[in-house]
C-alpha cells in the first residue's frame, strides 16, 4: 500500500465515524448515516486502498445494512413511524441490491457481450482494415483514419481494449520510424484521445455514461440510445477533429508515406456469422428505438440471450466479461439512490445559495469539476460523485432552465470523459504512456488543450443545441 | 488498477532472470548481455545448479519469483538439463521460462529438457548478444502473457505489440 492508499483508508474511516458522532443542523438521523457512506466511499473510491468494484459493493452492503428495512437500525421499525420521525421511509434492500441489475446496468452487459464477441472473431481487426482503406498513407489522413476508426470501435468497445488493440495496429509502424520523428508521439496520443473521445458517442461507450443515463432516469427523463447520439455524436466528431488538428500540428511528420500491416481476414464460421446478425439486429433495434417503442436496456437482451443460446459466447467466454465494471456503476447509482432518498444531496447542496448563478455557470462549473478531478480518479467514481449533487440543483433549477437534470448529468458525464492529461486519468492513457514514445508533458500538454476545447464545445452544445433537445 | 499498476516502471522489480554457468567468464558475458533487462528484472548469476536450488529453497524463497532461467548444460555436479526438469518437477520456480544456452548438450539430453523439462528455447554456443536478447525478450513477454502479470510497465522494454494485444485479448485493464 503505498502512501496515498494509506491516507484514503484512514480518511475513509474517518469520514465513515464522523457523522456518528457529530451532528450536523439541518441533517436528519437517516442523512447522517448516507453521509458516512458518502465519506467513505469517496475517500476510498478517490485514494483506493481497495480495489474501486470493491468500494462500490461495499456501498451496496452498507446501504443495506444501514438504511434498509433489512438492517439492524430499521428492521421491525413501522415505515409511517419512520417517516414521521425522521422524513425517510427505510429504504428498500431489494431496490438497493437491485442496481446491480439496473436497466441501464443490463444495457451495459450487452454491451459487453457484443464487444468481447467482437474481440474473440477479430471483428474489430477487420473492421479496421476496411475502414482504414479509404484513408490512403499521406501521415496527415493516416492519422485521422486512426482515430476515426478508434472513435467507432470505442463507441461500442471498452475505449481500453480498443486502444490496446489499435496499438499493435501502429507498434510495428512506429519502431520503423525515426527516432525523433514527433510525429510518432502525435500517433501514440491520437489513439488513446480518440478512444477516450469516442467512449462518449453512445450510452454504452464508456461507464461514466451509464451515471449518466441512471441519474437522469431517477429525474424523470430516460436518455434513450439514440437521444444520445443525436446530442453526443455531433460533439464527437468535432472534438475529434480539433483533436486531429491539433496533434497533427503539434507533431509534424518526417515521412511522406505511411503503410500499415494488416492481416487479418474475416472470421466466416457460423459462429462469427450469428454473432454479426445478432450485431446488426441489435443495434438497428437501439437507433430505432423511436418507431418501436422497446427501451435499448431491454434490446440489449437479446445479444445477452442470443449470443449465450447459439454458444457464440460460452461460459468461459461469460467468465471473461468485465464484471467488475457492472459492479463500479452499481456501487455509484446506489450511492446516488441513498443520498437522495436521505435527503443527504439536498442538504449539502443546501450548504450553498444556487440561484446567485445563472444556468450556463452551474453547467460550467460542474463539467469544469468533472474534468478536473477525473484526470486523478477514475472517470466513473469523478461522475458518482458528482451527480447526485447536480441532480439535485436541477431539480430545484427546474426541467425548463438551462441547467436542467439531464443536461447537467450530460455536461459531468461527458466532461469527466474528456480528462486525458495524465498517464493514470485513464487507463488509454496509461497504455499510450507505457509504449515509452509519449512523455508526460507531451501527453499534459496537448490533454490539456482538448480537455479544454471539450469544455468550449460542451457549453456551445448546450446553449445552441442540447438545450432545444431535451424537453 | 491502482494508481502503482499504471506507472511505467515497476515500483522496484520483483521478478528474477537467473543466470547459470560455471565459467565465469562466460557467465560475465551472459550477465553483460542481458543487463538491458535490469531497469525492470533483478539479474542473478550462479555458477553452479546447486547454488541455485540453495538460493531458491532459502527460507525467504516465498518473495523469489524467477521470470527466466538461462542455464548451462555441461556444469561440475547437477548438469544443465537436470537441474531444469527437476525445477519442472518440483514446482520451484511455478511459471518461469526456461532457456538452455549450450554447445554441449547431445539429442539425449535435449529430448529431455523438453519434454520434462518444458523447456521454452534453446540457444547454441557461441551465441551472439542480439540472439541472446531477443530470446529472452520473448520469453519474457511470454512470461508476462502467461502468469497474469500486469504488462504495461513491461511494455518499452519486451515485446510491445504482443504485451499491447495482450490487454485487448485478457482484458487485463477495463475501463473504470
Amino acid at each position: 500500500m503505498n502512501r496515498l492508499q494509506k491516507a484514503g483508508l484512514i480518511l475513509g474511516i474517518a469520514g465513515f465515524l464522523l457523522p456518528l458522532f457529530v451532528t450536523f443542523d439541518g441533517l436528519s438521523f437517516p442523512g447522517h448515516l448516507a453521509l458516512s457512506i458518502f465519506l467513505f466511499a469517496a475517500f476510498f473510491w478517490m485514494l483506493e486502498p481497495i480495489p474501486i468494484h470493491a468500494t462500490s459493493l461495499l456501498v451496496i452492503l452498507l446501504g443495506v445494512g444501514l438504511l434498509s428495512g433489512a438492517g439492524p437500525i430499521f428492521s421491525g421499525m413501522d415505515p409511517a413511524a419512520a417517516m414521521d420521525l425522521y422524513g425517510f421511509k427505510p429504504g428498500s434492500a431489494a431496490a438497493y441490491v437491485g442496481t446491480l441489475a439496473n436497466p441501464i446496468i443490463i444495457l451495459f452487459l450487452g454491451g459487453f457481450m457484443l464487444a468481447d464477441a467482437a474481440v474473440k472473431f477479430n471483428f474489430d481487426k477487420n473492421v479496421t482494415r476496411v475502414m482504414m482503406r479509404p484513408f490512403g498513407t499521406q501521415p496527415k489522413w493516416i492519422m485521422l483514419g486512426l482515430m476515426t476508426v478508434t472513435g467507432v470501435l470505442s463507441a461500442f468497445m471498452s475505449n481500453t481494449a480498443t486502444t490496446a488493440m489499435m496499438m499493435t495496429v501502429i507498434l510495428p509502424f512506429m519502431s520503423s520510424m525515426d527516432k525523433n520523428d514527433k510525429f510518432k508521439v502525435g500517433l501514440a496520443l491520437s489513439i488513446p484521445f480518440a478512444a477516450n473521445i469516442g467512449g462518449m458517442a453512445t450510452p454504452i461507450g464508456s461507464p461514466p455514461n451509464a451515471i449518466v443515463v441512471a441519474a437522469s432516469a431517477r429525474a424523470g427523463h430516460m436518455i434513450s440510445f439514440m437521444e444520445w447520439m443525436t446530442m453526443a455524436l455531433p460533439l464527437v466528431i468535432l472534438a475529434m477533429l480539433a483533436t486531429w488538428w491539433l496533434l497533427y500540428s503539434m507533431n509534424k511528420p518526417s515521412v511522406s508515406e505511411i503503410k500499415l500491416k494488416q492481416n487479418s481476414i474475416w472470421d466466416t464460421s457460423t459462429k462469427a456469422i450469428l454473432f454479426y446478425a445478432t450485431f446488426g439486429i441489435t443495434l438497428v433495434m437501439w437507433v430505432t428505438e423511436s418507431l418501436h417503442g422497446i427501451s435499448s436496456n431491454y434490446v440489449a437482451l437479446i445479444p445477452i440471450a442470443f449470443l449465450s443460446m447459439f454458444s457464440v459466447m460460452e461460459p468461459a467466454d461469460l467468465r471473461k466479461l468485465p464484471w467488475e465494471v457492472l459492479w463500479l456503476v452499481a456501487g455509484g447509482i446506489a450511492l446516488g439512490v441513498y443520498m437522495e432518498e436521505t435527503k443527504l444531496s439536498g442538504w449539502l447542496v443546501g450548504q450553498l445559495d444556487w440561484s446567485m448563478f445563472s444556468g450556463i455557470t452551474i453547467l460550467g462549473m460542474f463539467a469544469l469539476i468533472g474534468l478536473v478531478i477525473s484526470n486523478f480518479m477514475s472517470n466513473t467514481v469523478a461522475a458518482t460523485l458528482l451527480m447526485p449533487l447536480a441532480i439535485t440543483i436541477g431539480v430545484t433549477q427546474g426541467d425548463s432552465g438551462l441547467a436542467n437534470p439531464t443536461l447537467l448529468a450530460l455536461m459531468i458525464g461527458l466532461g469527466t470523459s474528456f480528462a486525458m492529461v495524465l498517464p493514470i486519468s485513464t487507463p488509454p492513457n496509461a497504455i499510450a504512456m507505457a509504449t515509452g514514445v509519449v512523455k508526460t508533458s507531451d501527453m499534459a500538454k496537448s490533454g490539456l488543450l482538448v480537455g479544454l476545447i471539450g469544455i468550449v464545445l460542451m457549453l456551445l452544445f448546450s446553449v445552441l443545441f442540447w438545450n432545444h433537445v431535451v424537453h | 488498477m491502482s494508481f502503482t499498476n499504471l506507472e511505467k516502471t515497476p515500483m522496484k522489480p520483483e521478478y528474477l532472470i537467473i543466470c547459470v554457468e560455471d565459467e565465469p567468464d562466460v557467465l560475465d558475458a551472459v550477465l553483460r548481455d542481458l543487463s538491458v533487462f535490469e531497469t525492470h528484472f533483478v539479474l542473478e548469476g550462479f555458477s553452479s545448479a546447486d547454488a541455485v536450488r540453495d538460493f531458491l529453497t532459502a527460507s525467504d524463497a516465498g518473495t523469489i519469483h524467477p521470470a527466466l532461467f538461462v542455464c548451462d548444460h555441461m556444469m561440475p555436479g547437477t548438469t544443465g538439463v537436470d537441474f531444469l526438469v527437476e525445477v519442472e518437477r518440483f514446482g520451484l520456480a511455478a511459471g518461469a521460462k526456461k532457456m538452455l544456452l549450450t554447445g554441449q548438450a547431445g539429442l539425449q539430453d535435449t529430448v529431455k529438457a523438453v519434454n520434462h523439462g518444458h523447456l521454452d528455447f534453446y540457444l547454441a554456443k557461441p551465441w551472439t548478444k542480439e540472439a541472446l536478447v531477443e530470446s529472452a525478450k520473448g520469453l519474457l513477454t511470454a512470461f508476462v502473457r502467461d502468469n497474469g502479470v500486469n504488462p504495461l510497465p513491461y511494455m518499452n522494454l519486451l515485446d510491445a505489440e504482443a504485451l499491447s494485444g495482450m490487454v485487448r485479448d485478457d482484458r487485463r485493464l477495463t475501463d473504470r
